[in-house]
């Protein structure tokens, strides 16, 4: 049997234009199993409330709303610059792309700052109840992951600074960006249910 | 761009010096250390499947042992603490050490091969994957060793694995080990996905998928669903054993019963995500030795999907006895049965490809035709569960026990030995013996039914699981003398394998490419395949590309890929239009140092918290290492 020319593939790009890439599917499965962990942690929340005689048990109360709202406008906003940062890399910005990344990771750095004060102020441990638990479990969770974020940014931010990303060299910032979108949108759910789960269960 | 047959194309003329070039660019370094540095998917898929295999040579010897404690009433082999180790290890190890590996280790072997691919999407995250199920496996293994093996059975059920009823580090290991083996079995999942999804040969379409390709991808999938629950499940117990939370503590406003429902939320897919791929070991067993297409693709397909969608909503079949609500558990009980459809469509797409078909009873094909035997007793065992009033009557007896023996025996490891010798020859390049074959088959199917069908009975009479004596008076003894004997002949008859298996890779007479006649991809390479799978990237036609290939005078390729560096051909994903190239990472040791350092983790947090910081930022490090470019940049 004669073995002939089907498809050429010499011209084809070797790049990976956004979506085309496989890490972008990699990552996309990464955050799919992450959101089945955020669901089952939320689930667990409201099965233990759900069972629960009072919600915080009597004599706690709900945790101050404040600094988790501020938290929330401040992973936002850091969404904002990586999203800003990744366009100006789209257009073969390099220094937009740097400044971008770098503000996030410094917005995300501020909250977990905040975060560390707000967690030493709660006045119940996780060994207190199953509230405690939950509250301190799902927080750390999270806080872990902001961590997470801020290590890998800071390292995109460094190759950024040194001009390794380009306009068509930009996947790691794709996927990067999508995880970083991943972590701070999970902090809405939590959000919800931690600060106002406790105002609604509790009436 | 087409997939029509080309006309007027130029031949593809190979030169020695491209093939010896490709096969320096795609070869796997030699040596000790270059071992751990390996990327390439069949090197990782046989490690997988080797692995997995010990461990149910393992599991397997500690069933026997279980057997043989229950062969007489008041035995004393084993004592009540070594025996509840033994059940707890052997169903774990049997579930997540053997069963999901060795499964995923098939896929992670073929599917590349059958889509016509040089390798997966992230070979190194594939090499991460093994390294930490070998170490898990090792950890797990090695607490039985060391007398700190789990014992609270492998459902692991609060309260009886708090701290208070299981004090030690024995479930401790469980709770870790089992987190860190799914981040193996999450990690060959997405690999899985995308590399069906983005990576098969031109003209792959999905309704041209070969089914095993189908089974795998549907096996993945359920494993990112399902998996994340038992994730969160061990995480809240170790944490409640560790650091003192209080999920599981009913005095502080904990609940047990979470504990059932996020471990079956994980528990009932589990089975399928074992059954599914074995699903497409079957399908593809029968296609090559009817020799002709197999009948009902399309229901097939949707079928094993289905299976997956409603897998999801059984949990609580397990919860019967919980004293949930009534209405609820009338629901569970509707989908428990509801799964027999999909799972009768798939039988009788089989019997009617069998349907006077020329069958060639070859070893394989004997595996395939003893599931049907076994799994349908199985299949209707769980119709009669799924019911409320006689789940009531027979839970936690013998007859459980003999249930998903039949279903996970008989729906899983049946096939898959079939599978082990229709596909032995590509991975070895060397024949398994028939005539062991057909001995192994023959004691195998009869040491099984020898030894679980008493226990239907057992059960029926009041058998509890789980208890490792009983007394004369109750009139067990007998049938379970005859269960023991059984699971001799059954050990024999796996065995007997074993010893095939050693031997051909010595003895065994050469395969051909296809010895078979198949027709899917992973054929068309050598026996067993070169570093770069095949020469050429096919184009496709057809769902039977090496049937067309005996009729056809021509044969289309992908050109056009360099062969200096890893590149593969990336596609569409519906219809498998080529849309770029992909180039592939090299072997490096980072992913291993990676393993390490997370195992660092895992393991540690066994004693104290703090280790779970220091590996988190050592994991940290190794992946910048992995992933850091190094120079010079890639320009084009």
């Amino acid at each position: 049997m004669k073995v002939v020319q089907g498809i050429d593939v010499s011209d084809m790009t070797r790049f990976n234009p956004d979506q085309r890439a496989p890490l972008w599917w990699g990552i996309l499965g990464l955050i799919t199993i992450e959101s089945a962990v955020v669901l089952t942690f939320c689930v667990s929340y409201m099965y233990l409330a759900a069972y629960a005689e009072a919600w915080p048990p009597s004599g706690e109360s709900a945790p101050p709303m404040l600094w988790p709202s501020i938290n929330l406008g401040l992973l936002m906003l850091s969404s904002l610059t990586m999203y800003l940062g990744g366009r100006a890399i789209k257009r073969g910005n390099q220094r937009g792309l740097a400044i971008g990344v770098t503000a996030s990771v410094l917005l995300a750095s501020a909250v977990l700052v905040l975060r560390s004060l707000e967690l030493m102020a709660y006045e119940f441990s996780w060994k207190d109840h199953a509230y405690g638990s939950i509250v301190w479990t799902i927080s750390g969770f999270h806080y872990v992951h902001v961590t997470s974020i801020v290590f890998g940014s800071a390292v995109v931010a460094i190759l950024a600074w040194r001009g390794y990303f380009t306009q068509q060299r930009q996947i790691g910032v794709v996927v990067d960006t999508n995880y970083w979108y991943f972590v701070c949108f999970a902090w809405i759910p939590f959000y919800l249910l931690l600060y106002w789960g406790p105002r609604v269960y509790g009436q | 761009m087409t997939f029509e047959k080309p006309t007027n194309s130029r031949d593809v003329i190979d030169s020695p010096e491209e093939t010896s070039r490709l096969e320096r660019t795609w070869h796997s370094p030699g040596g000790l250390l270059g071992w751990f540095t390996h990327v390439n998917q069949r090197m990782i898929g046989k490690r997988f499947i080797i692995t997995a295999f010990c461990f149910f040579l393992l599991a397997g010897i500690l069933g026997i042992l279980i057997r043989l404690q229950l062969a007489g009433p008041e035995q004393k082999l084993l004592g009540p603490e070594l025996y509840n180790q033994f059940f707890t290890m052997h169903g774990t190890v049997m579930m997540f050490f053997f069963a999901i590996p060795v499964m995923e280790g098939f896929a992670i072997y073929f599917v590349p091969l059958m889509v016509g691919s040089r390798d997966m999407a992230f070979p190194r995250l594939n090499a991460f994957g093994y390294y930490v199920y070998l170490i898990g496996g090792i950890v797990l293994f090695g607490s039985l060793l060391l007398s700190m093996a789990p014992n609270a059975g492998w459902f692991n059920y609060v309260p009886l694995s708090s701290k208070l009823y299981s004090p030690g580090y024995g479930v401790d290991v469980w709770t870790t080990m089992i987190t860190f083996i799914e981040v193996s079995a999450l990690t060959a999942a997405v690999e899985l996905i995308v590399t069906t999804l983005r990576m098969r040969a031109p003209g792959m379409s999905l309704n041209r998928m070969p089914l095993f390709v189908w089974a795998a991808l549907v096996m993945s999938f359920m494993i990112v669903f399902a998996m994340p629950a038992v994730i969160v499940s061990s995480t809240l117990l170790i944490l409640d054993r560790l650091v003192d939370t209080q999920f599981f503590i009913v005095e502080s406003g904990g609940e047990p019963l979470l504990w059932q429902h996020l471990f079956w939320y994980f528990g009932h897919p589990e089975v399928y995500i074992i059954l599914v791929p074995a699903l497409g070991m079957i399908s593809t067993i029968i296609i090559t030795f009817t020799r002709r297409p197999i009948y009902g693709y399309t229901a097939l397909v949707l079928s094993v999907v289905a299976i997956g969608f409603v897998s999801f909503g059984l949990w609580v079949h397990h919860m019967f006895t919980t004293g949930l609500p009534q209405l609820g558990m009338s629901f569970f009980t509707a989908a428990s049965v509801t799964i027999a459809i999909p799972s009768g469509v798939q039988i009788f797409c089989w019997i009617a490809s069998l349907w006077g078909a020329k069958i060639r009873f070859a070893t394989p094909m004997l595996w395939v035709l003893g599931f049907f035997a076994i799994f349908v007793i199985g299949g209707l065992t769980g119709v009669m569960v799924a019911s409320i009033p006689f789940d009531t009557q027979v839970h936690d007896t013998f007859f459980l026990v003999a249930h998903f023996h039949y279903v996970l025996i008989g729906g899983a490891v049946f096939p898959l030995i079939g599978a082990t010798y229709y596909w032995w020859p590509k991975i070895t390049g060397r024949m398994m013996s028939e005539a062991a074959g057909k001995w192994s088959f023959w004691l195998a199917f009869i040491g099984f039914n020898v030894t679980f069908f008493p226990m239907h009975q057992l059960g029926l009479e009041g058998m509890p699981r789980r208890i490792y004596t009983y007394v004369e008076e109750m009139g067990w003894g007998d049938l379970n003398l005859l269960a023991t004997i059984g699971s001799l002949v059954l050990a024999t008859g796996f065995g007997i394998t074993l010893i095939n298996a050693v031997w051909s890779v010595f003895r065994g007479r050469r395969a051909e490419p296809n010895p078979w006649g198949a027709p899917t991809l992973e054929w068309a390479a050598d026996s067993p395949p070169a570093s770069y799978n095949f020469r050429h990237i096919p184009v496709v036609h057809s769902r039977w590309p090496l049937w067309d290939w005996d009729t056809d005078r021509e044969r289309a390729v992908v050109t056009g890929l360099r062969n200096d560096r890893r590149e593969v051909v990336l596609t569409s994903i519906l219809d498998a239009k080529p849309v770029g190239v992909q180039v592939l990472p090299a072997p490096t040791i980072w992913p291993f140092v990676s393993a390490v350092a997370a195992s660092m983790g895992f393991i540690g947090i066994i004693f104290h918290p703090i280790f779970f910081v220091i590996a988190f930022f050592l994991v940290a490090f190794t992946l910048v290492a992995w992933f850091w470019p190094r120079r010079p940049w890639r320009n084009d």
